[in-house]
């Protein structure tokens, strides 16, 4: 067939005018070069991947229920979520931490690690390139592709739960301090973070709940469901929330809020005066003041704090707790800490202090560091 | 009279290869991390002489483990959503056809979706893992197919006009329940399918899944090439193409439902990525005519390189963080396509 | 019109097959033919049985009225559709029994003007006329191409060779659609109603040109119309339809009697001989 015209224009047979002999020929070649070619470069890599060393590394189950292969003591920490770097600088491992997200902004020396992107979108590259021997992920906040990812490029990941209640995060994170070599530092931690709240409970024990409204987002109006840990925290600071739904952030009508009159407002914020300007800009909304709370101005902003399931979040219970039921803390003198009367028409409320000294309420710390609680 | 012959049809495709290329080798060198080609390539060529053992380049295994698999992702899908869009094309009649226009990109992001809220509810071994998520896209795909070409039948023959309502019609219903799901799935279920949604080639894959994928492009890439002079004649009109002896009725089925299968593969490992295969068949037309022995391998070709380029881009141009290529592919398909509105050619 | 390159297109399918003596090359037997469009519902149009027989180098027009089942019955000659009864026979094979392929390179139909998608060259276009020889990958050899541009020049039409088909007037791409179906060397050539679209000079020079290159390559030609002085002039053989019904066949001296022209076409009008025989047809106000 190759190198042959034929003639007979009648049937038309396939007649290459190429009379080289290559062609088809040199087409399959160089297919089959490109086969063993990938072939050798694929097995190349996976025999990288084997390479690692199973001496010091012992099989968990993560709190998604995956087993994995971590090392004992890692070393090298990437984490993945805002949630996850704050809880590793609260058991004081941040000289482990070798990468967190673009949005790790608290403390505020997260924010000089390397970065490796999102948390949804993490470059697969710079994680890579810090060479970690564990990631930290968060069933709450990153994707199962980059979970999956990392597998495939055999870097190992502990992934925990989505968080519901404020125990579930204290007993997630004393589980993280294990996994990360350092369980004698999370029982510190946890046993701390109980003992704040049960006294916590002690002082609110004889004050009835005060109904809120948690807002998420004003337009359209959204809350946080019942079975977040959001509910959860609100539970704690003394405070229930009139939203009843299921789902996790539930959009809510005016109507079924004015029908319900919570108490007060309930706004997260991470700056200073940002709570008070979304509580302006809600009165200014048609419709809104025929809410009680809006009229009588009872708000309270805590920090944003509430919205990242670590050890913080029971700094902002404390704070909402003392804004809601000043008067079961009357006797305690809290220095740093300013208490502002939520019924005054003071705009600019500082910001307040989330790092109660250590001989307060809280206990001692018993690590080195400073302590980031 | 310069007919199309073998050889420039060769010379042609082995240019575009070279484009090709050429266009990998860059992209390998792109990235958030630096890499240095000359060290890693010449790693490779000591190991495949067999003079050492592994690769002592420190990111090579960056360079073969992350960025190489996602350039031969991009280069099978780019060429299987181009061939499919150039196929439809030709068959509706219709210049604006691309390869979702049947409905099954929303099919398969369906059955993602569906596939995504069983998985979170099993417990699923790590080597099924990977694959749940595309099989079930391509499920939802092929069952948008079967649903549409039987909507589009009439008197036993597919017949182009109901077929396109049909698809649209399709289309619009499963994206008004996907909306409607993903209002009610909870939050770690619709971070996935969001980023699916946009198309995203970031996902390593499972290696059975891209010799799949290969091997199901050049199978259904080549029953659409033999169809070729066939598709040509259909260009003018099914009623002529039957007086010129092309059996109409054979030549549509296969070509639905090959390009069908090049699109519900495509889509199902990197969802729904647009503009690719609704504009390189334009361009390709524009340069090479729209004789498909000639077009459908330049179009799979220059599919492939314009995803490459998209996903190089959409990978380095936010470092670190990755955009998702179907963002890249829409930022400049829009232009390019309103160029070619006004040349008149869509 | 006469170039260098011209040259008679000889048939693909050999030579013709001679049934019983005579030199018959269509034969259309006792065809019928009925539509419905819902198989419970009666038939809307019926082509009653109808059988005439061509040779080669004949010219043979069907005429009639608008609805009279004319181009129903083209389409059962090119095999598009099956009768219901009765059959036709393309030198002794039915047409619809033959597989596409080679009923293209038989048959070749002509179409009135032909939409492209995506803009072609002429000569592009005439060489798919050359599909039929090809099996499913093939390319253009040297011998299409002549065939090809052979078939350009004899509808006149090499100088629109390199012309884009978007670009061109009617009557020009008229040519080039008729160079495509030489270029499938039938023997059969089907014209439906091709003088539709074009003023009295190019109706005159296609009928010319038909009549041409039926003697010079012995094509059968059929052509639908309802030009009555076009078919008279230049027609061999006519078969005259009235609403589903042939009413006669013949040459058309004797198929153009005044009386059965009147009925058919419900106007007023006048036949007379011209010196060479044929008929001319002269129509009256209805007053």
């Amino acid at each position: 067939m190759l190198g042959k015209i034929s003639h007979n224009s009648r049937q038309g047979r396939f007649v290459p005018r190429f009379r080289c002999k290559s062609g088809p020929r040199a087409i399959l070649l160089v297919l089959a070069l490109l086969f063993f070619f990938a072939e050798k470069v694929t097995a190349q890599a996976d025999a990288a991947n084997a390479t690692a060393a199973p001496t010091n590394t012992h099989e968990v189950v993560d709190e998604v229920g995956r087993t994995v292969r971590v090392p004992l003591v890692p070393t090298r920490i990437v984490s993945l979520a805002p949630n996850l770097t704050e809880t590793v600088y609260a058991l004081g491992l941040q000289d482990r931490l070798v990468g967190d997200t673009d949005y790790c902004d608290y403390p505020p020396e997260a924010q000089k690690k390397p970065k490796v992107g999102g948390a949804i979108n993490p470059n697969l590259e710079q994680i890579a390139a810090l060479r970690p021997d564990l990631v930290l992920v968060t069933k709450d906040l990153n994707r199962l592709d980059t979970v999956r990812a990392l597998d495939t490029l055999g870097i190992p990941s502990y992934s925990t739960d989505a968080a519901h209640t404020i125990d579930g995060i204290i007993s997630s994170t004393e589980r993280l301090a294990g996994i990360l070599g350092a369980a004698q530092a999370g029982k510190v931690v946890g046993d701390d973070l109980h003992h704040r709240l049960t006294t916590l409970q002690e002082r609110l024990r004889s004050v009835p709940a005060t109904h809120v409204l948690f807002v998420v987002w004003t337009q359209p109006l959204i809350s946080a469901g019942k079975n977040t840990f959001i509910a959860d925290a609100l539970r704690k600071a003394g405070a229930i929330s009139i939203v009843d739904s299921t789902q996790d952030w539930p959009q809510m009508s005016l109507e079924e809020v004015v029908h319900l009159q919570p108490d007060y407002l309930v706004f997260a914020a991470d700056q200073t005066g940002a709570g008070t300007r979304a509580f302006e800009a809600l009165v200014s909304l048609p419709g809104w003041q025929l809410l009680d709370a809006v009229r009588n101005r009872h708000y309270a902003v805590i920090s944003d704090a509430v919205n990242r399931p670590a050890p913080r979040i029971v700094s902002a219970i404390e704070d909402l707790a003392h804004q809601l039921h000043p008067a079961s803390f009357q006797d305690l003198p809290s220095p740093g800490k300013e208490i502002v009367p939520t019924n005054s028409t003071n705009p600019a409320r500082p910001h307040a202090a989330l790092f109660p000294p250590p001989d307060s309420l809280s206990g001692t710390c018993g690590m080195e560091s400073s302590c980031a609680l | 009279m310069r007919p199309l012959t073998l050889e420039r049809l060769l010379l042609r495709c082995g240019l575009l290869a070279l484009i090709l290329f050429g266009v990998v080798v860059v992209s390998l060198k792109m990235g958030a991390v630096q890499v240095s080609l000359y060290g890693l390539g010449r790693d490779l060529i000591h190991v495949l002489l067999g003079r050492s053992s592994a690769i002592s380049t420190d990111y090579g295994m960056i360079v073969l483990n992350i960025r190489l698999p996602r350039i031969l992702l991009g280069i099978v899908v780019g060429a299987s959503l181009s061939v499919a869009g150039a196929s439809f094309q030709a068959l509706l009649r219709n210049p604006l056809a691309d390869p979702y226009v049947l409905g099954i990109s929303s099919g398969a992001a369906l059955g993602a979706i569906v596939a995504l809220i069983v998985e979170s509810h099993m417990a699923i071994s790590p080597e099924m893992a990977g694959l749940i998520t595309p099989f079930g896209a391509f499920i939802g795909a092929a069952v948008t197919i079967a649903a549409v070409y039987l909507l589009g039948m009439r008197d036993g023959q597919i017949e182009s006009s109901t077929l396109l309502l049909g698809g649209i019609i399709s289309a619009s219903f499963l994206s008004a329940v996907i909306m409607f799901l993903m209002t009610t799935l909870s939050g770690s279920n619709l971070r996935g399918t969001a980023f699916w949604l946009m198309g995203d080639l970031s996902t390593p894959q499972p290696k059975t899944l891209l010799y799949l994928l290969g091997i199901g492009f050049l199978l259904a890439a080549g029953a659409i090439y033999t169809t070729s002079s066939d598709l040509n004649l259909l260009l003018a009109g099914e009623k002529e193409a039957m007086h010129l002896g092309v059996e109409v009725r054979r030549v549509r089925i296969v070509v639905y439902i090959a390009a069908s299968i090049l699109t519900g593969l495509a889509v199902s490992v990197s969802g729904a990525i647009g503009y690719v295969g609704l504009l390189v068949p334009h361009v390709m037309r524009l340069i090479f005519g729209s004789d498909h022995r000639m077009l459908i391998p330049a179009s799979a070709l220059g599919g492939a390189i314009a995803l490459v380029i998209a996903d190089t881009l959409a990978r380095t141009v936010v470092a670190p963080s990755d955009l998702p290529v179907g963002a890249m592919t829409a930022m400049a398909g829009a232009p390019l396509f309103i160029y070619l509105l006004r040349r008149r050619i869509a | 019109m006469s170039s260098p390159l011209r040259s008679p297109i000889p048939s693909s399918a050999g030579a013709d097959q001679l049934r019983a003596g005579s030199d018959v090359r269509l034969s259309v037997e006792q065809v019928s033919y009925a539509y419905s469009p819902n198989p419970s519902q009666a038939p809307l149009f019926t082509l009653e049985a109808l059988s005439f027989q061509a040779k080669p180098a004949e010219i043979v027009a069907i005429l009639g009225p608008n609805a009279c089942g004319k181009s129903t019955l083209l389409k059962l000659i090119s095999g598009e559709l099956q009768p219901m009864s009765g059959r036709i026979f393309l030198n002794g094979f039915e047409t619809h029994a033959l597989p596409a392929k080679t009923r293209a390179q038989r048959i070749a139909m002509v179409q009135q003007e032909s939409r492209l998608l995506f803009p072609s060259r002429a000569w592009e276009f005439v060489l798919q006329g050359r599909h039929p020889y090809g099996r499913g990958m093939r390319f253009e050899n040297s011998d299409d191409v002549l065939i090809a541009e052979n078939a350009l020049a004899q509808t006149g039409a090499s100088h629109l060779s390199d012309r884009w088909m978007d670009k061109i007037s009617g009557g020009e791409k008229q040519r080039i659609i008729l160079a495509r179906a030489l270029a499938q060397q039938p023997l059969l050539l089907l014209l439906d109603e091709p003088t539709l679209h074009l003023d009295i000079g190019a109706q005159v020079d296609l009928l010319a040109s038909l009549k041409r290159l039926a003697a010079e390559n012995r094509y059968t030609v059929v052509v639908v119309t309802h030009e009555l002085n076009l078919v008279g002039e230049y027609a061999d053989q006519v078969v005259l339809l009235q609403k589903g019904k042939c009413l006669r066949v013949g040459p058309p001296a004797t198929v153009y009697q005044r009386e059965l022209l009147e009925q058919v076409f419900q106007a007023p009008l006048s036949v007379e001989m011209t010196p060479s025989g044929r008929p001319r047809v002269t129509l009256f106000s209805k007053t």
